[in-house]
């Protein structure tokens, strides 16, 4: 039933109404479907200032606003919302796509031939975050690794491609997701760290793979797979960044090369000189989280305020998804790339909030900001990517169809909106530790939109998978110093 | 021996008149079989239906000796003298058939299925015999293809131990040979294809690389995200991964990486690989940009092909500085620029192209009017294009000669003349007045004013001109431009005026920007601490 009150928001031409509107309480006038009285008007009617000058920007970005709107405003027959007019998180649709991702895929899906283990990752990824066990693919995960992994060290995209850190990455990671021994036995780290110093260049960036581009995802990739494999840092003497007096190592000079990566805008960009982007913040924060204790290294390296302003001007209404750069159109993945770089500004801002010098913080206590509208951004992807119809999975906007990339990502951004991070001195056992570490807690608050039974796993803040299966490989690679 | 079965005519004729009524012309290869059956093993068709005790008398006895026929000849039964000479008068009189069709054949026999999976069984005969014909054809082809393979084999084993032989069969196989083998391969490949449905790639087919063996996928038992790969894909990348481990670097691995981009142009290995042959074999660069030009607009969103163009870029500016060629090195500049303009007027905001294009303003120092201007097109296309903005941006706060190496980009520059920082606040502010929502315009002051190290208050006045009562009621109140309301709470912190700055975001967070209430609170919280 909708409301007399509210405007009509909804852009569904009047034809398009259900032939069984019969059965249904409709409004008494002839107009389009209202938008439901659950919703606040703030997810159902254009921004307060409309304007009239237009441009492609323009025509695209009330075209994608129209589609979210109707999404929003929670009045489909065909779904059940609760009563804050949110829908369910199709959570079997959603496990059910993934495993089929895993499966043989069709002839189209060459193009991604040297992606396949993005695909390992982000499916099991996502299935990890909808509560699946995904040890089960140990076996599977195990024999298509090593038909990845090169001799040479590292991963390429299959069998005769070259190592690369993106795939090396998403191997590694898909090795922690299933877990175990044997599986992180797959690894070679000597051969892995020779390759890594291969990467290494004199002025502090990594290439992707010999001979390629030198980039943010670079310094990322390197901290995560030194962070979780309890790497060397000292350079091979082949290293082309090595100098004999043994004081460069694989980290040399990555935070300064990600301060070279923010921009005017205060956003940061994929490499020094280009457009600031919201995939490439995450991956600085992230880095640099690893790198030091964020409190210490991020205000360090970067300008915070212009920063936080940039990451704040992300997020947009009607729509409440985020978008990538100034202007441009939102996309659920942004919800990861994007919503994953909050709680690493709140750790930057509060440091480790039981034992740090109350001095040396820059700013008051964030415990109780909301950096972004949670309620928006998980409106947008319950209502927005989740794709309705059997198939299953995330996307980016309605008008697209779902993959696992996007879902991984999506539902790795509703997670981080479920929960909340900060840094403490002390462990589960309240042994007090030298440097500060990562602790979870699910948020609980009267403005949780969603159902209980729709929160997803928790994933670690910098790492990006679920906590468990971070410290676990983290742990078991802890006790190797050498090779 | 048994004397020969003589076929009198006349008994046949009497058998298919009184026994077997004239059986049709045979449908299919199946039926023909079954005639042929029938035709070789007398009465058995009327046993079929009838039973072995429904046959006459007579039936029966030449259905017996029909049956036996085979057996006796093969002297598997033994007879007596006496039994044997009745038995072949028998034989004699009815003109039984010595050699008989199976039982077996008749009913179970499997021709195999074509490529259609259908039973060549039941093919038509014509059909079937043409089949028939294909095959031994194939056969004949597939034996003079291995005997020019054994013999260019032979020639290549003379070549590299010359004096090891000098018999005729392993001279040099030649050019017209190569050719003929070729045509023998598309023969062979089209009777693979109609006769089995079986694909011989194109690099099988090709003589020229006889001499690689395919490396084919090793994917192991229940690999995950495994990929049905089409045949031809499945081939290319085999020969790939061969000359690869080979470290092969010719014209005809520059063919195949072409091929293997045109089916996967996200495959990063080859596009490497690609680079090498170009190096190595000494390209013409200003050709390979040619062909990559054509592969981009087909391939917008692809990453890989942007590294590959700047790995030719950084390779021919060596060379052409090396040579001094000034000409070369202005051409250069031109053809990027023309074709960076085509190809963002596909899309406007790439952000791979746009990425090149600054590392290409460093490169060949194209820190031009032409170049400003170029991009300043791009922002009266579409004054809300932030990668345009951002371009413009760098390019005058970049710029070598008027900034200082190193400045962090949202720090005050003291080599920035303030004339830049003049005309860049001047456009700015008219780009903004077109559109007052638009942030990219917004941004971009303020980044111009950090650079010059300007106090926001410069341009407090062209800020209030979109923002009326703040705080005086619905009625009162009227927000053109959000961004300027933020300037101007940012104006007021600069100035100390608290209260003001807190009215303003306390306005954005209930009205004019709502999504965002949770930072312009803290923002608020700032203040008052
Ligand atoms: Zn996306």
């Amino acid at each position: 039933m909708a409301s007399s009150t509210s405007q009509n928001t909804s852009t569904r031409p009047v034809e398009n109404r259900d032939e069984d509107d019969g059965f249904v309480d409709v409004p008494e006038d002839d107009g389009p479907r209202h938008a439901s009285p659950a919703v606040p008007k703030l997810f159902t009617e254009p921004p307060p200032i409309h304007e009239e000058y237009s441009t492609d920007t323009l025509t695209v970005q009330t075209q994608t606003m129209n589609e979210c709107v109707e999404h929003l405003a929670a009045n489909s027959m065909e779904l059940d919302y609760n009563h804050r007019g949110v829908p369910r998180l199709r959570r079997e649709a959603h496990i059910k796509f993934l495993k089929k991702q895993l499966g043989t895929l069709p002839a189209p899906f060459l193009v991604a031939d040297a992606s396949r283990p993005w695909f390992l990752f982000w499916c099991l990824n996502g299935l990890a975050l909808l509560g699946e066990d995904t040890t089960s693919y140990r076996q599977q995960v195990i024999a298509t690794a090593k038909s990845m992994q090169n001799p040479t060290g590292g991963f390429g995209g299959g069998h005769g491609q070259m190592s690369h850190l993106a795939t090396t990455f998403a191997v590694v990671l898909a090795l922690a997701l299933v877990g175990g021994e044997e599986a992180y036995e797959v690894i070679d780290r000597k051969t892995l760290w020779r390759w890594l110093c291969s990467l290494k260049e004199p002025d502090g960036g990594v290439q992707m793979v010999y001979g390629g581009e030198v980039d943010i995802r670079g310094a990322y990739c390197t901290a995560v797979i030194v962070g979780l494999l309890n790497m060397p840092r000292e350079l091979s003497p082949d290293s082309p960044a090595y100098s004999p007096d043994g004081n460069t190592t694989l980290f040399t000079g990555l935070a300064e090369y990600i301060r070279r990566c923010q921009t005017f805008e205060g956003g940061i960009s994929g490499r020094p000189d280009a457009e600031a982007h919201g995939a490439y913040a995450f991956c600085a924060l992230a880095c640099l989280a690893i790198l030091d204790a964020p409190h210490r290294i991020i205000p360090k390296y970067l300008d915070l305020p212009r920063l936080i302003s940039w990451l704040s001007s992300r997020q947009y209404a009607p729509e409440g998804g985020f978008s990538g750069r100034t202007n441009k159109l939102v996309d659920g993945c942004y919800s990861h790339w994007l919503g994953g770089c909050w709680p690493l500004i709140d750790a930057a801002l509060n440091g480790a909030s039981d034992l740090d010098d109350p001095e040396s913080k820059p700013q008051p206590s964030t415990d109780l900001v909301d950096w972004y509208s949670r309620e928006g951004l998980i409106r947008y992807i319950l209502c927005c990517a989740q794709d309705e119809s059997k198939r299953g999975g995330l996307r980016d906007k309605p008008s697209s169809s779902s993959d696992a990339y996007h879902s991984c990502y999506v539902l790795s951004g509703l997670s981080t909106a479920q929960y909340k991070w900060g840094l403490t001195y002390f462990n589960e056992d309240e042994m007090l530790l030298a440097e500060p570490t990562w602790k979870v807690t699910p948020r609980v608050d009267d403005s949780q939109i969603y159902d209980q039974q729709d929160r997803v796993e928790a994933i670690h803040p910098t790492y990006t998978i679920p906590d468990q299966k971070f410290y676990d490989m983290q742990g078991y690679f802890a006790s190797k110093a050498g090779f | 021996m048994p004397p020969k079965a003589k076929v009198s005519s006349k008994a046949k004729e009497a058998a298919s008149k009184t026994k077997e009524p004239e059986a049709p012309p045979p449908k299919t290869a199946n039926e023909r079989t079954a005639q042929r059956y029938y035709q070789t093993n007398p009465c058995e068709k009327r046993r079929e239906e009838v039973g072995l005790h429904g046959l006459t008398p007579t039936e029966r006895q030449t259905w017996a000796n029909a049956f036996f026929l085979p057996l006796i000849v093969s002297k598997e039964v033994l007879l007596s003298h006496k039994s044997d000479r009745e038995f072949w008068k028998q034989v004699g009189k009815e003109s039984l058939p010595v050699r008989r069709l199976s039982r077996a054949r008749k009913q179970h026999h499997a021709w195999g299925r074509d490529r259609h999976g259908r039973d060549v069984g039941e093919l038509s005969p014509e059909d079937f015999d043409r089949r028939s014909l294909q095959q031994a054809r194939l056969a004949a082809l597939e034996a003079l293809h291995s005997r020019f393979v054994q013999r260019r084999e032979l020639a290549g084993l003379r070549l590299t131990r010359p004096g090891s032989s000098d018999s005729a069969a392993h001279e040099d196989v030649t050019p017209e040979e190569v050719e003929e083998d070729r045509q023998r391969r598309k023969e062979m490949a089209a009777l693979k294809s109609e006769l089995y449905g079986e694909k011989m790639g194109t690099y099988a087919q090709d003589p020229e690389w006889d001499d690689v063996t395919p490396i084919p996928a090793d994917e192991p038992e229940g690999a995950l995200a495994a990929i049905a790969y089409p045949d031809d894909y499945a081939e290319a990348i085999s020969y790939l991964r061969a000359v690869m481990a080979a470290e092969e670097y010719s014209p005809r691995t520059l063919r195949l990486t072409e091929h293997v981009i045109s089916l996967n142009a996200a495959h990063y290995t080859v596009w490497l690989y690609r680079f090498k042959i170009v190096q190595a074999l000494d390209l013409s660069i200003p050709d390979e940009i040619e062909w990559l030009n054509q592969v981009s607009l087909e391939n917008l969103k692809n990453y890989q092909i942007w590294h590959h163009r700047q790995l030719l870029l950084d390779h021919y500016h060596a060379q052409i500085s090396a040579n001094a060629d000034a000409d070369a090195l202005k051409k250069l500049a031109r053809s990027e620029s023309e074709f960076l303009r085509l190809i963002l007027d596909e899309d406007t905001k790439n952000y791979h192209v746009w990425s090149y294009r600054q590392s290409l303003v460093r490169k060949l120092g194209l820190w031009t009017p032409q170049e400003l201007a170029a991009t300043q097109s791009f922002i009266e296309d579409d004054v809300r294009n932030n990668s345009a903005w951002h371009h413009r941006f760098f390019l005058v706060f970049c710029d070598p000669a008027a900034s200082t190496p190193g400045c962090h980009a949202t720090e005050h520059d003291p080599a920035v003349p303030a004339e830049t920082v003049d005309r860049e606040v001047r456009y700015a502010q008219e780009k903004a007045a077109l559109a007052p929502q638009n942030q990219a315009a917004w941004n971009y002051l303020r980044g111009v004013l950090a650079k010059g190290a300007r106090p926001l208050a410069s341009a407090e006045e062209f800020a209030a001109r979109f923002v009326e009562g703040v705080g005086e009621g619905e009625g009162r109140e009227k927000v053109r431009s959000s961004h300027a309301l933020v300037f101007l709470a940012d104006v007021w912190v600069e100035k100390g005026e608290k209260e003001k700055a807190a009215l303003y975001l306390s306005r954005l967070a209930e009205k004019w920007d709502p999504i965002r209430a949770g930072y312009w609170n803290y923002r608020k919280q700032q203040i008052a601490a």
